[in-house]
């Protein structure tokens, strides 16, 4: 009968991880934490896990603003020049007036995400271009504009105003601040997609564009949407970026889109868009920033840490299929069996 | 049963460019009734379905609906008036569970920002079981781990769920075996029975003999007969697929 659900007592362990997509990268976290700290005492501390929160937040955050737009099927490759573009012009505001709050740069650093997100989506979605030309294009743009207004220079820690810089790194709430904002980000972001309406026609439309369409869902609304949230958490990045780093630089965030790409994807997100979990990405970003640290730490020659962070993802990615589909067999026996 | 069509359209006409896809098509169905809709292929009965759901609006021609004169613009027109289509690829979004798909693009909600997903499920349930849909083990599973017989359940019941009047099939057989396809079939039956107006699109003649009232025969985008299931042979109706008179003379050649 559709009314009941089959009893839990006859699902194995086994049947119950697998139901939770997150159970491949789980293991390999647990795995790799286990090996480093074998090697570096200093891996398993209070201090250095506050350090690792610390360097993963602000890809966090970007890497869920990615997460929404490929799972609509597209991507979002500007989202480093953006970061870099918001981080400059609120720096330049910052040192002119150093008076500012730092919740209205914030607020202003949204906003400004905004309007380059929404040119994006208004490419995308009126113009016709497929999200990887159309965020390529402006990947370049917005980056242009970064020299084009900074005038090939650059803001420094001492034209910052204290307020400014503690934005990130202040501690009121015990946690530094930076890490509250992505958990923040990561609540917010994971109540909009489960429990709201436009956060279901976001799997909607990237599950079966033609279904959704056919359902009354407006499919270009909410292709335009996920991109301006994009270069909104993207403005909270860069402000949030320029404030941690004390700095903003022509090349801040450069590449990082390929971060947050990674992070989404080593978190399970389907790469062809209608899946992927909040729960999901945020583990990514923290694997991403254990690998990074335990490189470090473990004392990688810096030459090779860059072939070995891409190797260890390609494994995790591996590990976690591997994983994925071992668990989905042993359901599928289970349900034969029972 | 009322003494008007639950739909009409009149003298309906589609241009894609340089097809005309539809002329002057004059179409009607009523409550309680199994309407079939046949055709060769490129015979416009995709076009006719999707100018009801308001996929691909007329270019000219009338709709009345319940006697009164409409307009259908969009698929939300067609929904408000109760028109439902079961698409012939199935429009369900794989990755999404039974209940998501079943209240896809008019989901319940508690407040504006938070879906009401008890309510959706219980009702989803209830259809479910008043359509004796029940091999399935649970609502929660995502759709593509289901059957193609479950998923065509799926989508008929989705159709049916908001008090619809009138449902279109689209070839809901085409991709099912015997005893599938036979499920199917009792379910388009029993949706007559209960009252609604039902448009069964369909290649299979078997089938369509099986359930439909009536018989509604395009070819090359006009109509060219209209049948009592009853009173009529399927070599009569297979006659006027492939060699139906056309009532006027398409102002371009139709090529396949």
């Amino acid at each position: 009968m559709a009314s009941q659900p089959s009893p839990p007592t006859k699902q194995g362990i086994a049947v119950r991880l697998a139901k939770f997509r997150e159970t491949g990268i789980i293991m390999f976290i647990i795995l790799l934490v286990i090996a480093v700290s074998l090697r570096s005492p200093y891996f398993l501390t209070l201090e250095n896990f506050r350090d690792i929160l610390m360097n993963i937040s602000i890809l966090a955050i970007v890497a869920l603003a990615q997460t929404m737009v490929i799972i609509t099927r597209g991507i979002d490759l500007s989202v480093g020049s953006m970061i870099g573009l918001v981080a400059m012009m609120v720096a330049f505001v910052i040192k002119a007036h150093p008076g500012t709050s730092p919740i209205i740069a914030v607020l202003l650093g949204m906003a400004l995400g905004s309007v380059l997100g929404s040119f994006n989506g208004v490419i995308i979605t009126a113009g016709r271009v497929p999200p990887i030309i159309a965020t390529l294009g402006t990947l370049s743009v917005y980056r242009g504009m970064v020299f084009l207004y900074s005038e090939g220079t650059w803001i420094n820690a001492f034209e910052m105003s204290p307020s400014f810089k503690s934005l990130a790194k202040g501690t009121p709430l015990g946690l530094p601040n930076l890490v509250i904002f992505a958990l923040v980000v990561g609540v917010i972001v994971y109540y909009f997609l489960n429990y709201t309406r436009p956060g279901r026609d976001i799997y909607a439309v990237g599950s079966n564009p033609e279904a959704a369409q056919v359902a009354g869902i407006r499919v270009q609304r909410i292709i335009f949407m996920v991109y301006v949230i994009s270069g909104l958490l993207c403005g909270l990045a860069g402000v949030l970026w320029a404030s941690r780093f004390e700095a903003a630089q022509t090349n801040t965030a450069l590449g990082f889109e390929l971060q947050t790409v990674a992070a989404s994807v080593v978190g399970g997100v389907n790469i062809f868009g209608g899946s992927g979990t909040v729960t999901g990405v945020l583990l990514g970003a923290f694997l991403l920033g254990i690998i990074n640290n335990a490189l470090t730490l473990i004392r990688i020659s810096p030459f090779w840490q860059l072939a070995a962070q891409g190797a260890l993802i390609l494994l995790a990615v591996i590990v976690d299929s591997a994983i994925l589909r071992r668990l989905q067999k042993s359901i599928a026996v289970a349900r034969r069996a029972s | 049963m009322a003494d008007h069509p639950l739909l009409e359209l009149r003298g309906v006409s589609k241009r894609f460019g340089a097809v005309q896809a539809l002329s002057k098509v004059d179409f009607e169905t009523r409550a309680g009734e199994v309407m079939a809709l046949v055709g060769d292929n490129g015979a416009g009965k995709s076009t006719l379905i999707k100018g009801i759901a308001g996929i691909y609006p007329f270019d000219e021609g009338e709709i009345y609906f319940d006697g009164n004169k409409v307009t259908i613009h969009g698929p939300r027109d067609a929904a408000a008036l109760g028109i439902e289509v079961v698409y012939q690829d199935l429009a369900l979004a794989d990755n999404l569970d039974v209940v998501a798909n079943m209240f896809l693009g008019r989901e319940k909600k508690k407040s504006f920002w938070r879906l009401d997903e008890a309510s959706m499920e219980k009702e989803c349930v209830a259809t479910l079981d008043s359509l004796s849909v029940t091999t399935l083990r649970s609502v929660r599973l995502p759709v593509a781990s289901l059957s193609g017989g479950q998923r065509q359940a799926i989508a008929v019941a989705k159709a049916v769920m908001r008090n619809s009047r009138l449902v279109i099939l689209d070839e809901p057989t085409a991709a099912l075996g015997v005893a599938q396809t036979r499920q199917v079939l009792d379910l388009v039956r029993r949706l007559a029975d209960k009252g609604l107006g039902v448009i069964l699109i369909s290649h299979n003649l078997h089938d369509i003999f099986e359930v439909a009232d009536r018989i509604t025969v395009l070819r090359l985008g006009q109509k060219v007969a209209q049948f009592v299931a009853s009173e009529t042979t399927q070599q009569e109706v297979v006659h006027a697929i492939t060699a139906g008179t056309l009532s006027h003379v398409p102002g371009m050649v139709v090529e396949e």
